[in-house]
């Protein structure tokens, strides 16, 4: 049961609030000083360089999306990681760092060693 | 005090300071690039053209804004002003005059973890929004690099929270009254400062912003308005980040105490604040200046097998040495 709760400084949430506020009116007030345009054809068409244009959404390989799963694992372990000070001692953190660590460094290694990642 | 909160957020030490300091980062940097090549760098604009960023910055603004054809209209709209939104809020967490920032939670390094990843989205974001070929193109290099920086910021920034046994980045600088982290964990300051080069897109990793391969990177269809608050959003951000370093690592505004009134003593702590902050700034300006691109597959292969190691080995040898 919690008996009290951690008191909350409002401008946590208030001082982002008010920051993108702030940002999103000087944004519109600065775009007064120029003009803005849109339209087709002409100088509307995207910057090619010369080359032709290829489609707005780029082909990738699908060993990426294998090598984005695998950070999202990561990215999960890291974030545990940092909330490991909380532990009385040290000895689960660090089991939890070197077995997790561990399987993470040889599975990407091998992934990369054996070229299982083309970008 | 409603008042006075929102005026320290609004205008110092926060925002507007920062925006001053961003555009300050700026010109260091180009001076600095610019006397390691035997160049000049700016010169007219303020004395030795210290104001130079400010002048490019009001151009771009009054000039025309131009919208592609394909381009996604709502995100192309809105995402400037909220990719500037990302490092704006994470300054008002940096303590600059004293321990406390103005604002301040127990769990506010997560917050700012949260930050440094939605601004790497907003980029991408933004690419993805141009519809082009260059910026499609950048936006691919962008995700797969964040996918490599990432992981290796996370957990280097992880090390003072758990030397200092909070999350709270004010309690990793009030952590720091008797030692500096960077001297019980200098690997995680050295991850660090790499992973910033690559979020910041700085060389040896301005993949995604190459512009001898792919013209302005994911920035190539912006103009005017959009295209100034990118650029001093990336400027902002490498002011955010070193801050973030100095209160991580280098005690924040802490340093000798030379004053008994507290008045005095605060603007001491600001004064250390901007010399440490300026040093971390001019690291980077030397470490990019001096190094050349490398390829992607190079950078993620890089931080794969020898950043995110070494940030984990400086991590267990904290928990090791230093658990409390």
């Amino acid at each position: 049961m919690i008996d009290k709760l951690p008191t909350l400084d409002p401008f946590v949430i208030a001082g982002p609030v008010i920051i993108v506020v702030a940002d999103i009116i000087v944004y519109i007030a600065v775009g007064k000083l120029g003009t803005r345009s849109s339209g087709k054809g002409g100088k509307y068409q995207p910057f090619t360089g010369g080359e032709e244009q290829i489609p707005a959404r780029g082909t990738y390989q699908s060993e990426l999306f294998v090598f984005a799963a695998l950070f999202m694992v990561v990215e999960a372990f890291a974030l545990i990681l940092a909330g490991s000070f909380a532990s009385p001692t040290n000895f689960y953190p660090l089991l939890f760092l070197a077995g997790g660590g561990g399987i993470i460094l040889v599975v990407t290694w091998w992934l990369m060693l054996v070229g299982g990642v083309r970008f | 005090m409603i008042a006075t909160e929102v005026a320290e957020i609004l205008i110092f030490p926060g925002l507007t300071f920062f925006v001053w300091i961003a555009f300050l980062f700026d010109w260091l940097d180009r001076k600095t690039s610019a006397r390691m090549q035997q160049r000049i760098g700016p010169l007219v604009a303020g004395p030795s053209g210290i104001l130079q960023p400010v002048a490019d910055f009001f151009k771009l603004t009054s000039k025309e804004e131009i919208v592609p054809e394909f381009a996604d209209r709502f995100i192309f709209f809105l995402g400037p002003p909220l990719f500037f939104a990302a490092p704006a809020i994470g300054i008002i967490f940096i303590p600059v005059f004293g321990t406390t920032a103005i604002v301040s939670n127990e769990y506010d390094l997560l917050f700012v973890l949260f930050i440094i990843g939605f601004s790497a989205l907003m980029a991408a974001f933004l690419g993805y929004a141009a519809a082009g070929r260059w910026s499609t193109i950048a936006m691919g290099r962008l995700i797969v690099q964040y996918t490599g920086y990432e992981i290796p910021m996370i957990i280097a920034l992880v090390t003072p929270a758990v030397l200092a046994h909070s999350l709270s980045i004010s309690g990793i600088v009030q952590a720091q009254q008797n030692i500096w982290y960077i001297v019980l964990a200098p690997l995680s300051f050295i991850v660090f400062i790499v992973s910033a080069l690559a979020e910041l897109e700085k060389p040896p990793f301005d993949i995604p912003s190459a512009k001898t391969e792919i013209v302005g990177g994911w920035m190539t269809e912006f103009s005017g308005r959009p295209l100034a608050y990118i650029k001093l959003t990336k400027n902002l951000s490498y002011a955010f980040l070193s801050a973030l370093a100095v209160s991580l690592f280098l005690g924040g505004p802490l340093g000798p105490v030379l004053f008994a009134d507290p008045v005095l003593q605060g603007a001491l702590y600001f004064v250390y604040f901007v010399v440490k902050l300026l040093a971390v700034g001019f690291l980077i300006f030397v470490i990019r200046t001096a190094l050349a691109r490398i390829k992607i597959d190079q950078a993620v292969r890089f931080f794969w097998m020898v950043i995110t190691p070494l940030s984990l080995i400086q991590l267990a040898l904290i928990m090791l040495v230093w658990w409390k």
